[in-house]
């Protein structure tokens, strides 16, 4: 089957085009053909200037990350006619949140910066290297340990689309590869540096890391381990752990969310006060939430038996 | 009329303060449809996604707490926020997938005499329209086509992803807003940010975060000539409405877009009065498109 490659070419050393446009390749595709391989082939019989990376041709490597059709995507694991079946047409570009250096390539440089800035290696203590790695132990940081670093969940991440200081999940789920690992010695020491401006708190909650990671990551899952772990370290002075820490209390104390108690307890009395001409508009509307008149749930003793019950379990689970 | 489907009904915290326009709405349209939504006076907040940070096995005994509620009832949860859809169906996946999990949750609701067997499904309004209910049917009972409206389907992340957990729409090529959309007689419009993110979660944590990406996702779609956005989620359209001014400041430009709760969009096309709908509740008026 024959299909059209519309591929968004980019070269700012060319003199006659050097702003980015598409140009669009005919494909022979035979059943079961990948992304990767119709791109060798443009290459190699059509035009030998598309510039793209690869090297694995198996979802090892990494190096084949793009955006096919608005998503991405490694080009070697995914098949051309299912795509183009799906989605009625192939469009390849560049990863998106990163600058494009020519072509398909893109510059990779804030992608090992954010990773560096997490130190993606065990730092153990004297005390700590020898912790026996139980099967349990492992389980916990296993998927973290399956990234290879293509970059697909930094690419897809909404909040780094908006905010570029914005650690991201890649760098974040290798933060919980260390984290987690009963070895480390410098966890608590990590955690409050996650916690930090554009640290963890900072992820919107997307979802994209987790459904584009080709490799079952689950970035947001780490995310939500190191986040877990940062309050339970007792890191709770910054808006996102207090933010959390009013939910929870929301719950047990009505079953329900406190919606005027959230924006106070996680910001303060003063930062609250900016609120209030966005509070006074919302007033007029009706729909400023009012604090204290919240009515409880049915069964609300339920709830807090459930917190007490998690609460006993995840103390004898420390014992251990 | 009987259309012979009833649910659990799960409005979520914020549609029964904030947004109760939408929950309003969604009963008047449910009752002039047949689809019968019994309450549930005993379901707490799902979370949100915040009490999946503070504890997971706490996240999974909480959420397991309201599905054995709509167990009991037999019933599946009907919601009409998005977030409380992807949470409730990522604790149900985790759930339904390990048996260990399940009876560790259950030992948890023991000590309150619950039990959850796995049996409940968790739906948005979006979807029981889009398919229990079917677009064909509800085509048939619209009385005011909304031909006027170039509306722009703003899914909002927690109804399309995880789609391992929701097992609905696509997340890369989602139909049933703009499907619903064309059921009532408007005309979606296609732009880049209709399965992105408003931005929400991290509203009061990292606001500039969030108003620029509110922001971001209305240009956007103005830019492709929407004349309204329409959302399935509450989360989404406090951001896209209540907070549209925030975002306009941050972005230092004039948007001035009308939002629609899905459920309103349904209500109007029903022929139901701005009154009803709750219109006036909006921040960003959306008189001058009503017909």
């Amino acid at each position: 089957m024959k299909i059209q490659f519309r591929i968004r070419r980019y070269n700012p050393n060319d003199r006659n085009a050097p702003e980015p446009y598409y140009q669009a390749y005919t494909v022979e595709v035979a059943l079961g053909m990948t992304v990767l391989e119709a791109l060798l082939k443009i290459s190699e019989e059509q035009d030998s200037t598309l510039s793209f990376r690869k090297s694995c041709r198996s979802a090892i490597c990494g190096s084949c990350a793009m955006t096919v059709n608005g998503f991405s995507r490694l080009a070697c694991n995914l098949q051309v006619l299912p795509e183009f079946q799906k989605m009625g047409g192939m469009t390849i570009e560049p990863l998106a949140n990163h600058r494009a250096v020519k072509d398909l390539v893109v510059d990779m440089t804030p992608f090992w910066n954010k990773m560096e800035k997490v130190n993606p290696f065990l730092m153990p203590t004297e005390k700590t290297a020898s912790n026996a790695v139980s099967a349990e132990d492992e389980e916990l940081i296993d998927q973290s340990q399956k990234c290879i670093m293509c970059a697909c969940c930094n690419a897809e991440c909404n909040a780094l689309e908006i905010d570029e200081r914005f650690v991201a999940p890649a760098a974040l789920a290798k933060a919980w590869r260390f984290v987690g690992d009963v070895r480390e010695g410098h966890g608590v020491k990590r955690l409050e540096r996650l916690s930090e401006e554009h640290g963890m708190w900072d992820c919107v909650r997307c979802v994209h890391c987790t459904q584009y990671c080709p490799k079952g990551v689950a970035p947001l899952k780490q995310i939500e381990r190191l986040r877990s772990a940062a309050m339970k370290a007792g890191i709770l002075d910054n808006p996102g752990a207090k933010h959390v820490e009013a939910m929870a209390e929301s719950v047990e104390k009505f079953g329900r969310l406190d919606e005027a108690a959230m924006t106070f307890k996680t910001l303060g009395f003063l930062k609250s006060l900016g609120k209030i001409p966005l509070g006074i508009r919302m007033e007029l509307h009706g729909k400023m939430p009012h604090p204290y008149i919240v009515p409880q749930i049915e069964g609300i003793e339920e709830v807090r038996e459930i917190y007490r019950e998690a609460a006993a379990r995840e103390k004898e689970k420390k014992k251990e | 009329m009987g259309t012979g489907l009833k649910y659990a009904y799960y409005p979520g915290c914020v549609s029964q303060h904030m947004t109760k326009e939408t929950n309003e709405t969604t009963r008047k349209v449910a009752a002039k449809l047949g689809i019968e939504l019994h309450d549930m006076p005993k379901a707490s907040c799902c979370g949100a996604g915040l009490l999946t940070d503070y504890d997971y096995p706490l996240y999974l005994a909480i959420n397991a707490r309201i599905f054995a509620e709509a167990e009991a009832m037999g019933m599946d949860i009907l919601t009409i926020c998005s977030t409380c859809l992807m949470v409730m169906s990522t604790a149900n996946r985790d759930l339904k997938a390990d048996p260990k999990l399940l009876a560790e949750t259950n030992e948890v609701l023991a000590k309150s005499g619950l039990k959850y067997s796995g049996k409940v499904n968790v739906k948005q309004l979006l979807w029981v329209l889009a398919a229990d209910y079917g677009l064909e049917n509800l085509k048939k009972q619209v009385v005011k086509p909304l031909s006027w409206l170039k509306a722009a389907p703003f899914y909002g992340c927690h109804s399309l992803r995880p789609s391992d957990a929701l097992g609905f729409d696509d997340p890369e090529k989602p139909w049933s807003l703009d499907a619903a959309i064309e059921a009532l007689g408007a005309e979606p419009v296609q732009y880049r940010g209709k399965t992105k993110c408003c931005g929400f979660q991290v509203d009061i944590v990292a606001e500039k975060t969030a108003e620029k990406m509110t922001g971001k996702r209305l240009l956007e779609g103005k830019e492709r000539g929407a004349n309204c956005f329409v959302t399935p989620c509450p989360f989404c359209h406090i951001n896209l409405d209540n907070y549209q001014g925030l975002a306009e400041k941050a972005l230092d430009t004039k948007i001035g877009m009308p939002v629609f709760h899905f459920s309103q969009l349904v209500g109007l096309a029903l022929g139901m009065t701005p009154q009803e709908l709750g219109l006036s509740r909006h921040l960003v008026s959306p008189e001058k498109i009503i017909r």
